[in-house]
């Protein structure tokens, strides 16, 4: 178990100094200059070669590529993230800031994918071709094809603007995050309610089920015990899947909801050309990705050892 | 206990694969279903096993390969108590050491699961859960069919030494003439779902009547096998 595991961080390591390195080269190579956009956002006036050049020198663009990158690096191992290129002031506080509205509103999504999507897909499972399972999969169907952007609005319209219950824009208090939270929620319920009908048919087609019942062994206990774990596997993979692509969506959802976040941090960073705080997303959301993979490859090789066979 | 069923019959795809059907069967019978592929000896199986059971006796059933009997995501020891909670007996009441020695498998690692045992050992363990509690009959459907011939004629020799001096009747279901020969006293021969001809083994072997057996039996070389 030690070794899968060190063999398991060692993979999480190799994937995050690759996309570190893809990370910096494709920003460092990104079309424009980049001191130009950095003084704009910084003076925001016209400006003089003098004051370009001088930011190209202060924020190290002068530099070349692997010296630039281990001035990054270095200090991102400690995480240390740097300072904004464009207020100079620390990454980090104004990254954790965001972390703390964002990390929660992903949560809340997931948490509400998980609430509609298993009791609807395990009560679909019951008869499988009926009216209700046929229901389920149209809705989860119609759920996957609508954009996260479309149903934002949708859902601002009818509960901000026609019915006045809930507030559209903005996060001060806990109801401003139920929109944009149920926005993402509805998503992954969509999605999630394929993968586990689906997990929990196959799973059912187990050959050595019959063979259970022949035993006396009650239908609970084999739903509990048999069914339950087999069709655990491609749902853990999927939901920690979720949880990732949840922050990619979170983008959208928080410009589209006038939410702080990791969201609008990066699409002003992106805009200000701010590089420090561009990275310092792109590191974070790789190590959210690795991280879940790592524990998602850790719980199912838990409930089917095999998989850990068959890669050594 | 003599168990009787009667007008057992099964229908699949709007075909009946399984014509009305009565059995008798006495304690300690050892009975042999042969017939083609197809012919419905497993479908029988299943519907004797289940109207058995709704009758309230202890029936047990063997498939014809431990994957069809073991789930590959829990432990032996897991499926050892699940059996055992089954026929309603408290976890480790059942004389696990007795049918363990008996079968050859005392060695092995119920931590495990199924897959880290051979599968010939995976097959005699499906058997030793078959014969927890001493059932009144116990259906081997095809058991050997996945085990070379040696273990398989070793795993039978177990099985008939653990079932002398006990009551539980046998219904070996098999295509494989030369391994019913060995092991069982009657024979009954289906064909499309019907049992056509029933006799003691040495008569039907000898003697064929209908046309099922005697196509059966045409083969003589299955004196040669091993089981």
């Amino acid at each position: 178990m030690i070794a899968t595991l060190l063999s398991l961080l060692l993979r999480a390591v190799v994937v995050l100094a690759g996309t570190a390195v893809l990370t910096f080269a494709l920003l460092w190579n990104a079309p424009g200059d980049p001191a130009q956009a950095i003084a704009m956002a910084r003076f925001d006036a016209l400006l003089t070669e003098d004051v370009i050049d001088q930011v190209r020198e202060e924020v190290g663009l002068n530099a070349n590529f692997w010296g630039a990158f281990v001035d990054w690096v270095g200090p991102l191992l400690v995480l240390d993230f740097g300072n904004s290129a464009v207020t100079g002031r620390p990454v980090w506080p104004d990254l954790w800031v965001s972390i703390t509205y964002t990390f929660p509103l992903a949560l809340a999504g997931l948490a509400i994918g998980l609430v509609i999507s298993l009791p609807l897909a395990i009560l679909a499972t019951q008869h499988p071709g009926r009216l209700l399972d046929r229901f389920a999969v149209a809705i989860a169907s119609l759920g996957t094809a609508i954009p996260a952007f479309w149903l934002g609005l949708l859902l601002i319209l009818l509960f901000a603007v026609q019915l006045d219950w809930l507030p559209a824009m903005g996060a001060r208090t806990p109801a401003h995050a139920i929109l944009p939270a149920l926005t993402l929620g509805l998503g992954v319920a969509a999605s999630l309610t394929r993968i586990i009908r689906s997990g929990i048919l196959e799973a059912r087609g187990q050959q050595f089920l019959p063979a259970l019942s022949r035993r006396g062994v009650s239908p609970k206990a084999i739903g509990r015990d048999h069914v339950a774990p087999h069709a655990a596997v491609p749902v853990v993979t999927v939901v920690g899947l979720e949880l990732a692509f949840l922050l990619e969506g979170l983008v959208v959802v928080e410009v589209i909801f006038g939410r702080p976040g990791l969201g609008t941090f990066l699409t002003s960073a992106i805009l200000d050309r701010d590089f420090p705080h561009v990275q310092a997303v792109v590191v974070l959301t790789a190590l959210v990705f690795v991280s879940v993979n790592l524990i998602v490859d850790v719980i199912y090789r838990q409930i089917d050892p095999r998989i850990g066979e068959r890669d050594a | 206990m003599t168990l009787r069923v009667s007008g057992l019959s099964a229908m699949r795809s709007g075909r009946t694969i399984l014509h009305p059907t009565s059995l008798t069967i006495e304690p300690r019978a050892r009975i042999g279903l042969v017939g083609t592929s197809g012919s419905g000896k497993s479908t029988l199986g299943h519907a004797l096993i289940d109207d058995l059971r709704a009758q309230g006796h202890s029936v047990a059933h063997v498939p014809q390969s431990p994957d069809e009997a073991l789930d590959p995501l829990r432990s032996m020891a897991f499926h050892w108590r699940e059996a055992e909670w089954a026929l309603g007996l408290q976890p480790g009441s059942a004389d696990q050491k007795t049918l363990f020695t008996a079968l050859k498998i005392a060695g092995g690692d119920l931590r495990k699961r199924p897959w880290g045992w051979s599968r010939g050992m995976q097959q005699r363990f499906v058997i030793a859960m078959a014969l927890i509690g001493s059932p009144d009959l116990i259906v081997l459907d095809e058991p050997t069919s996945a085990l070379d011939p040696v273990v398989a004629a070793a795993t039978m020799d177990l099985l008939d030494r653990h079932l002398e001096g006990r009551a539980t009747a046998m219904m070996l279901i098999t295509h494989d003439l030369g391994l019913a020969a060995r092991r069982v006293s009657t024979l009954m021969v289906m064909q499309e779902g019907r049992i056509v001809e029933q006799a003691p083994t040495a008569e039907i072997l000898e003697r064929p009547k209908t046309r099922a057996s005697k196509s059966l039996t045409a083969h003589r070389n299955w004196m040669a096998l091993p089981c």
